[in-house]
């Protein structure tokens, strides 16, 4: 090549402005939910069973989920409600009113579980979500043994 | 109930805070006229409760480590918090901060990721690997995996305009102490092998994009010199693949050769840029090129897992050093750069071209 091609000096990097992507669950996964408030009344009916659960239940759930804070409150004529705290600053609020111990007990494994990102529909755009481009590459009309050919 | 005791009200409702954790509330000064009195800042002043720090403990998986309130606690205060406390609160003891913590959290943090990604990445130009670890380790990923762990309602900390003498102190700041001053504390607790499995899982498990790191302001003079250092045949281009050579939207496909073997392989809608592309191609496979992990032998391995003695032997036994990689060709280094001149069968700037 006869002419030299312009070279353009590379732009600075500047390394405190560099990061990394997040990968929860990869190494180390660190569990959505910090914080369950349980809110019920101490005289309505309708907080019977809410009651039932938190005397008798609610300890073991503790245990076994150590990164959760749970507290109780008092709700004074009303409704009992569960509220899920998420590390994304969003919280879930589930009535109880309706609900059975072992519905009480399913709510809170459905909080649990959850990581407090909204719920969007999964078809659509959403078909398929990933960091990598394609594990077998993307086609490329230049790299097949016959190109097709006008 | 007047407008500060209703604002109290909404901003402790707010935050992380029990009340049965704090001072007596509604507090004293709310009552009184003067000094007015901010609920905001009266609310940055309150340790959060005791259960946030065994969940967040827990969270992070350090729940058997990190027993101690106090100790999550230390971690979790920022050094620019003392003198604000001292403020309001003069006659009360000082929390204990995380200075001393994050600065030895962070030389941690630096080793384990140099020493990962040195291993890891053994061709890598210096400065590139500089960028990596601040890419691994750095403050705004620091911040970022506070964030992630859920230490921004734990975090005491006040804000601090930057001085002639001191930088100043910023969120991202504060929270980035956090990770540094937990790293610290585990290698306190434990031992260095077991902050380190801490680094490898937070920090050095996330995805950071290196090609973007390495650039070469001239791809083609670069891959030159490398393969020349390499001693093996001058770097040749060749166009592959073509298509719409006239046409508003051509694309061209050229690979680069040392002999038989393909260096590199780019595209482009001019030949140049495919060239350039290709050169940028073979720089990478020769500098990304990655130990397989099992097969990473880091220095560290070397220090034992129990407390005591530090000169015991590690738990992986013998450190066998893997051979030190390939050095960066300098290639703007004004002749320095120390490869083999043979000047008779190679010209300066002189790059092979065969059908283009």
């Amino acid at each position: 090549m006869a002419s030299r091609a312009f070279v353009a000096p590379a732009k600075p990097i500047f390394r405190a402005s560099l990061r990394s992507s997040p990968s929860n669950g990869l190494d180390a996964f660190i569990p959505q939910l910090r914080k369950m408030v349980f809110e019920y009344c101490e005289t309505w009916p309708t907080s019977a069973n809410m009651r039932t659960y938190i005397l008798n239940h609610l300890e073991d759930v503790a245990r076994q989920n150590p990164h959760c804070e749970i507290v109780v409150k008092n709700r004074p004529h009303g409704e009992p409600i569960v509220r899920g705290f998420y590390l994304n600053t969003r919280d879930k609020v589930i009535g109880l009113k309706d609900y059975e111990v072992n519905g009480i007990q399913k709510k809170v494994e459905l909080l649990l579980d959850s990581s407090g990102a909204k719920i969007r529909p999964l078809k659509g755009s959403r078909v398929v979500e990933s960091t990598t481009e394609a594990a077998r590459g993307i086609w490329s009309g230049m790299h097949v043994d016959a190109p097709f050919k006008i | 109930m007047g407008h500060a005791q209703k604002r109290l009200y909404s901003t402790a409702a707010k935050l992380a805070i029990a009340p049965s954790y704090i001072r007596p509330f509604p507090p004293k000064e709310s009552f009184k006229s003067s000094p007015p009195f901010d609920p905001e800042v009266w609310a940055a002043l309150q340790p959060p409760a005791k259960s946030a720090f065994f969940a967040f403990a827990h969270r992070i998986g350090l729940g058997t480590i990190l027993t101690s309130e106090k100790t999550i606690q230390q971690a979790c205060v920022h050094p620019s918090f003392l003198q604000f406390h001292q403020q309001y609160y003069p006659k009360e003891p000082l929390p204990a901060s995380n200075g001393q913590l994050a600065l030895m959290g962070n030389s941690l943090m630096g080793l384990f990721a140099s020493e990962y990604l040195h291993a890891s990445y053994p061709h890598l130009p210096l400065r590139v690997l500089k960028a990596a670890v601040s890419a691994h380790v750095g403050p705004l990923t620091c911040a970022s995996v506070a964030q992630e762990m859920g230490a921004i309602p734990l975090l005491r900390w006040r804000r601090q305009p930057g001085t002639p003498t001191r930088p100043a102190v910023m969120h991202t700041d504060a929270l980035s102490s956090i990770p540094r001053a937990i790293t610290a504390l585990i290698y306190q607790e434990r031992s260095l092998p077991a902050a380190r499995k801490f680094v490898h899982s937070f920090f050095l498990s996330r995805e950071a994009d290196l090609r973007t790191m390495i650039k070469f302001s001239n791809p083609k003079k670069a891959l030159m010199d490398t393969v020349a250092k390499f001693k093996r045949e001058k770097p040749k281009s060749r166009l592959l693949k073509e298509t719409g050579r006239f046409s508003n939207s051509p694309i061209f496909v050229v690979g680069i050769y040392s002999g038989p073997d393909q260096l590199g392989e780019g595209f482009g809608s001019s030949l140049r840029m495919a060239e350039y592309r290709a050169a940028e191609d073979a720089l990478h496979r020769v500098y990304l090129t990655r130990t397989p992990t099992h097969l990473l032998q880091l220095p560290s391995s070397t220090f034992p897992s129990e407390r005591g003695d530090v000169f015991k032997d590690g738990p992986e036994g013998e450190y066998v050093a893997s051979p030190i990689g390939e050095a960066e060709v300098r290639y703007a280094s004004s002749g320095r750069s120390h490869i083999d001149e043979d000047k008779d069968d190679r010209h300066e700037d002189e790059w092979s071209d065969e059908d283009i």
